[in-house]
């Protein structure tokens, strides 16, 4: 696979923007994910980190298919204060939990990308989010059970 | 006979000269902000109810990149061209991911989160929601702008009320801040920009802001738009704090058990570094 990191590079330059990789955060485009297609992980929470602006799973991977290798992977969502109005909690998904989740992957193939939709095996419950689905006024919002 | 006239009249103004040097200047009284008397909190609530949490129309800001895109000079035309390019491409070029404020007219016209409005006599003051400083006062005492403000991301704001809409005028924004079209596309105003906004009530739950941006280092002529937000009553929909920093780290123990934050890679676009 080809390297992006020198277009990106070169691309930060033109911006008149400090090129170094580390440490940039995180409130960002999301276009780095492919919005085209999405991958299906099945493994185990390790961690959710929960902060602004881009709350983030930690899932270790167990089912390892071609182009989608195993081990730990992180998945990026929205901020907290748009999961919560998209009826979202801290606590909606935990570490531990058996879970497969529907990925839109970096285009560069590592492993990482956005998320599309969480399922819990232990109850079969699924969970995503739509910002743009928040476009009238006085919604009531209903929390996730 | 004008020579002796003279001569007293120099000694006149010697003598008081000698007059204002005993006795010091006056010092001039500071401008207070005056406290403020019962009539002027019941003035507020003669203003238009603007309570409640404002969410954006984020698809009108994606809509307004093809039907309504500033009126750029070249250079700032090649370099939005460039960065949508890199957007579609993939590798969105990272404006915000310093998670320095998003500042104006930026968080007006691309935020992806919530803000409210609160009145206090003589100001309306905007919050925000993500940056961590996401603010701006607007003064409506009737100050006018300070002869040589410092710049600053959300500049100085003096603000006026006709009947109800809040007519805002906006100057000494730091050059820096973006003119921004998306996330990941976004001209720096380069300076002597002035933004003009009337914020009103379209209709009883939908805000218009509407902004008219000179900023003639980037801009041809006066760009105008209006931006579309919603209002929401729900405590579900209360604003929550949000610190863009935050996403630098991870919670994390010390060696003493104490909780921690831990600096986390992250990638160019900002996303966090995928595991290797």
């Amino acid at each position: 696979m080809k390297s992006s990191s020198k277009t990106i590079a070169a691309g930060a330059a033109m911006l008149g923007l400090v090129a170094a990789a580390w440490p940039v955060a995180a409130h960002h485009s999301t276009t780095m994910f492919d919005r085209e297609k999405f991958i299906v992980l099945e493994g185990t929470v390790k961690e959710l980190h929960w902060t602004n602006p881009h709350v983030a799973i930690f899932v270790e991977n167990a089912a390892a298919k071609p182009g989608i290798p195993d081990g730990m992977w992180v998945v990026e969502l929205t901020s907290p204060g748009n999961l919560v109005r998209s009826g979202w909690t801290r606590t909606l998904i935990k570490p531990g939990e058996k879970v497969t989740v529907e990925v839109h992957q970096l285009r560069d193939g590592s492993k990482g990308g956005g998320l599309r939709k969480i399922t819990l095996a232990s109850t079969g419950q699924s969970f995503n989010y739509n910002i743009r689905d928040q476009e009238r006024p006085n919604l009531e919002g209903t929390e996730y059970k | 006979m004008n020579k002796l006239l003279s001569t007293v009249l120099v000694g006149c103004l010697a003598l008081t000269g000698i007059e204002a040097l005993a006795q010091p200047a006056a010092k001039p009284k500071p401008v207070i902000n005056p406290p403020p008397v019962a009539k002027d909190w019941a003035d507020l609530a003669k203003l238009p109810d603007w309570s409640g949490v404002w969410n954006p129309k984020i698809t009108d800001q994606d809509a307004q990149i093809k039907t309504n895109m500033p009126p750029w000079t070249l250079p700032a035309a090649e370099y939005i061209k460039f960065q949508l390019a890199e957007e579609r491409a993939g590798r969105p070029p990272p404006l915000f991911t310093n998670c320095l404020p998003e500042a104006m007219p930026a968080w007006m016209l691309v935020t992806h989160n919530s803000m409210e409005l609160l009145f206090t006599p003589g100001r309306v003051t905007m919050l925000g929601e993500s940056d961590g400083a996401r603010l701006r006062r607007i003064y409506t005492d009737g100050r006018p702008h300070p002869e040589d403000p410092d710049p600053t991301f959300h500049g100085h704001s003096i603000g006026h009320w006709e009947g109800e809409t809040l007519v805002i005028d906006t100057v000494a924004i730091l050059p820096q801040t973006l003119i921004a079209i998306s996330e990941a596309a976004g001209q720096p105003n380069n300076g002597d920009m002035q933004i003009k906004e009337r914020i009103y009530l379209k209709e009883k739950d939908i805000m218009h802001v509407e902004l008219e941006i000179t900023a003639p280092k980037v801009l041809t002529k006066t760009w105008k738009t209006t931006r579309i937000f919603f209002r929401q009553r729900a405590r579900l929909y209360d604003i929550v704090e949000g610190v863009c920093q935050e996403g630098y780290f991870r919670p994390d123990k010390d060696k003493h058990g104490n909780d921690i934050f831990v600096a986390i890679p992250h990638a160019v676009g900002g996303n966090r570094e995928p595991p290797k």
